[in-house]
């Protein structure tokens, strides 16, 4: 308002600035730093979380590791941290994790990538505009939901289908496995579909005018052509389908079994932290201190993998630009 | 030669009567002056008749992009298409390979004979026209392949025999062979833009297409890469057929044997325009004396 006012009153009454007048800001202009300072503010937070988490994971891993060795954690196969003669070999949980994972990529890679090669490449723009939103809302339907599905619909269906299959109904990886790929077919199937309509037309064009039919465009020069993007499409469901946990935890069972049975219940690292912290485990014993060494373990996977698609995604973005 | 052109063109019906109506006159008689034309160019080829276009409308959306266009094009021969922005050139190149079919919403009517077939008859297949009619376009379009690969691409996907060698034609058919041999595994993206535009045409070859069809090929390149790709057509021409679409009318001139201009016409109103062919006449002709005083405007750099 000040600010305002006392530039008005620098003006001649024709409307210039007095051409006289020293050349530095008429007021300090506070307001401006202030928004500056708040924006900058917000920006930090997510940066000051991602500390904070790996802060809180790490102190009490590291009291964990104080009584646990390295070599124990990593490399037996005995998990039964809960336990009076505790043993704390962590490969089970991961590979609980890594075969649930496994099976809901099994799954979400190739419905989700022909879902993205026919939005791209076949659907009309009216059927591609009504069909992505429906196909994004899918990821935003709570994994609880997704949970309650597989345990109550899916694991009977199938159970059904195949009698044996299930070892312990209604639990099982693959059946878990299952409902995570359902949950994570979108995030393939629209970043694919973004990448593979990023591709320049031309290309297409090229690929036409030598007589090739609308699949080979499609798989032999759009899909190639958009391979960082689609690759990257998949790392991040992989790192989500790593990360699930409410459908874990409904679906996978909870007996650590070293097995990739798509058959066999599984508990996964999430499956772990979710059922441990919320049970009885007092604070400061070793055994709650297990949740953060597995959670630290976790975090290192994801991190891991949302670095990579992060990369793959800006390669992709500057072959074309 | 322009006499005997002339004199052919008038034993054709509609010869005299087209010339004398060509000057500023309404649409049909502007139609006929372009029937005129396609019937004097239809006795001057030496290798035969590859297009036979017949009062062909190009629409986006319902609105005309270009109007009653009747023209025939000869084989072994380059014919190019001249004209300002919006005349619809580049519409009518695509009609040729049924690119336009790649726009959802273009619509084309008359028709466009493919040795006496009409590419847009119901029974005829884009993909099985294209294998025949290759294009090159305005801004090189090279694979993110490497070098042998995108020349290997079409004669593959085509199930042609002998990858190798026909790549190896191809690349020495573009006059590339030389640059490229040591490094037919490097990305094609390395390659400069006028190299990229060679590959392009090698590219297209490869395939061993009856006629290529190039839209504006030069635009993006600096005129010692226009010289080189200038030259390799005079060269392709002995081998195959080309239309080629270009802004530059030196070009035009340069390397075409027939040239077609055409304008953008409005209605009264001037609310639609549309490309309309004024004149199509064997190049020399086109530049030195032209029928209609539309044509020399442009030629001339008095308008455009």
């Amino acid at each position: 308002m000040e600010a305002r006012s006392s530039i008005e009153a620098a003006r001649a009454p024709g409307g210039r600035l007095d051409p006289s007048r020293p050349l530095v800001a008429s007021s300090p202009r506070w307001g401006e730093r202030l928004i500056q300072l708040s924006l900058a503010l917000c920006a930090v937070i997510s940066v000051a979380t991602t500390t904070a988490i790996v802060i809180s994971l790490l102190v009490p891993s590291i009291g964990f590791f104080g009584e646990v060795s390295f070599g124990d954690f990593f490399s037996t196969d005995d998990w039964a941290p809960l336990t009076a003669d505790p043993s704390f070999g962590v490969l089970r949980p991961v590979i609980g994790t890594l075969s649930v994972t496994l099976w809901s990529l099994m799954f979400a890679i190739p419905v989700g990538l022909c879902s993205a090669i026919y939005l791209s490449e076949y659907a009309s723009p009216r059927v591609r505009k009504l069909v992505k939103p429906i196909l994004e809302v899918l990821a935003g339907v709570p994994t609880v939901a997704f949970g309650v599905f597989a345990v109550t619909f899916l694991s009977p269906e199938i159970g059904k289908l195949f009698p044996e299959f299930i070892k312990t109904p209604p639990f099982a990886a693959g059946i878990a496995g299952l409902a995570v790929g359902l949950l994570i077919v979108p995030i393939i199937a629209s970043i694919s579909d973004d990448a593979m309509k990023a591709v320049p037309g031309g290309l297409r064009e090229g690929a036409y005018a030598l007589g090739a039919t609308k699949l080979k465009v499609a798989t032999r020069v759009v899909f190639p052509a958009a391979i960082s993007g689609v690759v990257a499409s998949i790392v991040l469901a992989g790192s989500r389908a790593v990360g699930e946990t409410m459908v874990v935890l409904l679906a996978a069972g909870k007996t650590p079994n070293l097995t990739l049975d798509p058959g066999a219940s599984v508990q996964t690292m999430t499956a772990f932290i979710g059922t441990t912290a919320t049970g009885d485990v007092a604070v400061g014993t070793i055994a709650y201190d297990t949740i953060f060494a597995v959670g630290a373990l976790l975090f290192v996977m994801t991190f891991a993998l949302n670095i990579f698609a992060i990369r793959l995604v800006r390669r992709f973005r500057e072959v074309y630009e | 030669m322009l006499d005997k052109v002339a004199d052919r063109a008038g034993k054709a019906a509609g010869g005299a009567s087209g010339r004398a109506k060509a000057p500023g006159i309404d649409v049909s008689g502007v139609r006929e002056a372009g029937q005129a034309d396609r019937r004097g160019s239809m006795s001057k080829s030496d290798r035969g008749t590859i297009f036979e276009l017949r009062d062909l409308t190009v629409k986006y959306g319902g609105t005309p992009a270009v109007k009653d266009v009747s023209m025939e094009i000869a084989a072994g021969e380059i014919t190019a298409l001249i004209g300002p922005s919006g005349c619809g050139k580049s519409t009518l190149i695509r009609c040729f390979n049924r690119m336009n079919d790649l726009i959802p919403s273009a619509r084309v009517e008359g028709s466009c004979l493919y040795h006496g077939q009409d590419l847009y008859g119901p029974e005829v297949d884009p993909v099985e026209v294209r294998k025949r009619i290759g294009m090159v376009f305005q801004k090189p379009n090279p694979f993110p392949k490497s070098i042998k690969d995108n020349i290997a691409f079409g004669p593959k996907v085509l199930g042609l025999d002998d990858i190798e060698g026909r790549v190896e034609r191809a690349l020495h058919g573009a006059a590339l062979w030389d640059e490229v041999k040591d490094r037919l595994d490097e990305n094609a993206y390395s390659m400069s833009g006028g190299q990229q535009q060679r590959l392009c045409i090698a590219r297209c070859i490869a395939v061993d297409p009856e006629v290529i069809l190039m839209d504006e090929p030069c635009s993006a390149l600096d005129p010692i890469s226009t010289g080189k790709i200038e030259d390799l057509m005079m060269e392709l021409k002995e081998n195959y057929s080309i239309v080629i679409v270009t802004h530059n009318m030196q070009q035009a001139a340069r390397v075409s044997d027939r040239t077609a201009f055409l304008i953008v016409e409005l209605d009264a109103e001037e609310r639609d325009r549309w490309g309309q062919l004024i004149e199509y006449d064997v190049t020399d002709k086109i530049f030195t004396n032209p029928a209609d005083s539309r044509t020399e405007d442009y030629v001339t750099g008095k308008v455009g």
